[in-house]
């Protein structure tokens, strides 16, 4: 299609003005990238990567999304933790077999504030004003934390590993005695003899004659592995052999957790409730969920209007804290209108030299407007 | 628009000799024109197919393109090229050369590895470890991905590796690998293990048909004739004629040594003497149940062909090209 020689204002155009009229300055990185910075993201994300090469060899790709490019830009002119705040708004590309591969994105990210609630606030109901200035959709938002599920998992006094295996496994949808039982019938079974003998053992000596096997067969570091490393996950086989793990009681309480959704206030108070009845100190995420919620209320936002879902934590690897995503409520099935969330530890990441406030949202503009049967969402 | 069949066969090493065997056996001699350098060439007796000699990758380029309409190529390069493989091409038949699984390997010191999901557990403390991911060396980076992602592992970073991906490991530049391997001899070699459940594919020579290339009734008509005499050989290979007396052969007797014995009949006299039709494992015991109804000799004959009206190869490829948009 060839463009109009005159130029008609866009869904697009009205949603980048407003957003640069709430103080997030234009940042347009160049749609050109190095291809390696978004190899941390994962292969997926690599898979629908745009890739291409100059004859220097350096490897570059069309931009997939903007958080790392934007961040980038941040940490290259200036102080990480300084407080910044941009908007951006134009194509990304993604491959996805059968669909639309670009497609047009806007959003905002906030750097550096200190005043966390405050601003996850001004990000959700900005984002939320500038998808319904361009568009009159009705939109079903939930929002969750992943700060409050990590900070669970943490009064719980769960053992890293354990946190870690609840907290991927729920990333992918899993329940928690599936996450707990697939852990204690994986590996092992094929050394139940040694396993059998280090049931009970001490750790240390356990560790030590683990370490003294593998060094006995030659083995000292193979493949990025410690023999230490090795023996130790080795020996969590043993220990979960004899049962050790996360007690039914504290699975319990995950769950019943993960359970509680519903209008803000009254799904706070029943999280409130959960914590004092499992003896849990929750105050720190609890209070900072109710200062997000007043926060909310003070923008002018229904807060009643929002779903509040303790198990929506979307990606926790990525994600450290609030987070939300819009749907049209005509076609709830559909990729989401507008998402976005903290991400406290991205900067770090990308080189900054300690942790930094972030928090974002993308709307993405070539979903509001499609008509109902419209294929190629992508992202 | 073109009235000439292009049959793609590999153009070197074993899968090359073991294709024009296999062609052979069914009939179909490659003449290759002026010389072995020579990259086209033709089917003895059918004057409309062209050959052409090309890479094992190239086979499979030109099958999804259209360019070729059907070919002998590796089922781990067709599933690891073509991300919607069974959209682009029909695996027709596997040809029962070419053996091997795509399989992911991690060093034998890993004790505590055995599973996908001991790697997953692996892979994700090892990131929160050391800030970067575990690194996989495989030039099967669509597979790789695919079950990887079926297996919910997604902490971990493909390297690419065009040779010797086995000695990566050795080598410092990843952690495993993902590689092909028949006797598993190499990997072991290399101190390195199969996953339990870690074989992503089982793979073979397979013929390939292209279900965008241009198919017209001459076209068609090639493959057909191919195809029969590919089928007829494969009938031939995997049953035997089995040939008996009986005084009175009923119809239930008949029958019955369908659905025992998976043997179908071919010719049955007035006089008693019949032939069947029967598989390969399945002919001992046939003769012995013939023996028991009162025939006094059974004969077992290989046969170089067996050609039927029914032609379960065509109609594959019919069925899938009536139903490839």
């Amino acid at each position: 299609m060839s463009r109009a020689v005159t130029h008609v204002p866009t869904p697009a155009d009205a949603v980048a003005t407003h957003l640069i009229h709430a103080g997030y300055a234009r940042c347009e990185p160049a749609i050109l990238q190095p291809a390696s910075i978004f190899f941390d993201s994962g292969e997926d994300l690599r898979g629908q990567l745009y890739l291409t090469s100059d004859l220097s060899g350096a490897e570059y790709c069309l931009r997939p999304e903007y958080t790392i490019p934007v961040s980038r830009h941040y940490l290259a002119s200036g102080e990480a933790g300084r407080i910044a705040a941009y908007s951006y708004c134009g194509p990304v590309f993604r491959y996805a077999a059968g669909q639309r591969c670009e497609f047009t994105q806007a959003g905002v990210e906030s750097f550096g504030r200190r005043d966390l609630e405050a601003a996850d606030a001004e990000i959700l109901t900005l984002a939320l004003d500038a998808a319904a200035i361009a568009h009159n959709l009705d939109l079903s938002v939930r929002i969750g934390d992943a700060g409050l599920f990590s900070g669970l998992l943490t009064a719980l006094d769960l053992a890293p590993e354990w946190r870690r295996r609840i907290a991927r496994g729920h990333s992918q949808g899993k329940p928690v005695a599936a996450i707990l039982n697939a852990s204690r019938n994986g590996a092992g079974r094929d050394h139940s003899g040694v396993l059998g003998m280090l049931e009970g053992a001490d750790k240390q000596g356990a560790r030590a004659f683990v370490e003294d096997l593998l060094s006995i067969a030659g083995i000292a570091t193979v493949g990025g592995r410690t023999a230490g490393e090795i023996a130790d996950r080795f020996m969590e086989q043993a220990a979960l052999r004899s049962g050790v793990g996360v007690s039914a009681e504290k699975v319990r309480i995950i769950e019943r957790f993960l359970r509680i959704e519903g209008e803000p206030d009254a799904a706070s108070a029943q999280l409130r409730q959960l914590a004092s009845e499992a003896g849990l100190d929750l105050t720190a995420p609890l209070d900072a969920l109710d200062t997000r919620i007043g926060f909310i209320a003070a923008l002018g936002f229904d807060v009643a209007a929002l779903r509040f879902e303790a198990s929506f934590t979307r990606d926790l690897d990525y994600y450290t804290g609030f987070v939300f995503e819009a749907h049209d409520r005509a076609r709830p099935d559909q990729k989401p209108i507008v998402a976005g969330g903290r991400y406290d530890q991205l900067l770090q990441t990308l080189g900054a030299d300690r942790a930094a406030p972030a928090v974002g949202a993308s709307i993405w503009v070539d979903r509001l407007g499609e008509p109902a049967d419209a294929e190629g969402q992508g992202a | 628009m073109s009235d000439t069949l292009v049959l793609a066969v590999p153009s070197k090493g074993r899968l090359q000799e073991n294709a024009a065997a296999f062609f052979a056996r069914a009939g179909l001699e490659f003449v290759q024109g002026r010389g072995a350098r020579d990259y086209r060439g033709q089917l003895v007796g059918l004057k409309d197919v062209e050959i052409a000699f090309l890479s094992a990758s190239d086979i499979v380029a030109q099958l999804a393109s259209g360019h070729v309409h059907m070919g002998v190529t590796g089922e781990d390069l067709v599933r690891e090229t073509l991300a919607d493989a069974d959209a682009k091409v029909a695996l027709l038949t596997p040809l029962g050369f070419g053996g091997a699984n795509v399989v992911v390997a991690a060093p034998r010191a890993w004790i505590d590895v055995r599973t996908m999901a001991d790697l997953e557990d692996v892979a994700a403390s090892f990131r929160a470890r050391r800030g970067e991911r575990m690194r996989v060396a495989t030039k099967y980076i669509n597979l790789t991905r695919r079950f990887f992602a079926k297996m919910h592992i997604s902490d971990y970073r493909i390297v690419e590796s065009s040779g010797a991906t086995e000695g990566a490991p050795a080598a410092g530049q990843a952690e495993l690998i993902v590689d092909i391997t028949t006797t598993g001899a190499t990997l072991a070699a290399n101190a390195l293990k199969i996953l339990d459940d870690g074989v992503i594919l089982r793979s073979q020579a397979n013929l390939v048909a292209s279900l965008s290339a241009d198919w017209s009734e001459a076209t068609r008509e090639s493959a057909r004739a191919i195809l029969s005499r590919i089928a007829a050989e494969e009938e031939a290979r995997t049953t035997r004629e089995v040939s008996t007396a009986l005084a009175n052969p009923a119809p239930a007797l008949i029958a019955e040594a369908e659905t025992q014995f998976s043997a179908r009949l071919r010719h049955r006299m007035a006089d008693g003497r019949l032939t069947l039709n029967c598989p390969l494992d399945k002919v001992a015991p046939l003769a012995d149940w013939l023996i028991a109804q009162g025939a006094d000799h059974v004969s077992v004959a290989a046969l170089d062909y067996v050609f039927s009206a029914a032609n379960p190869l065509y109609e594959k490829l019919v069925a899938r090209l009536a139903g490839r948009r």
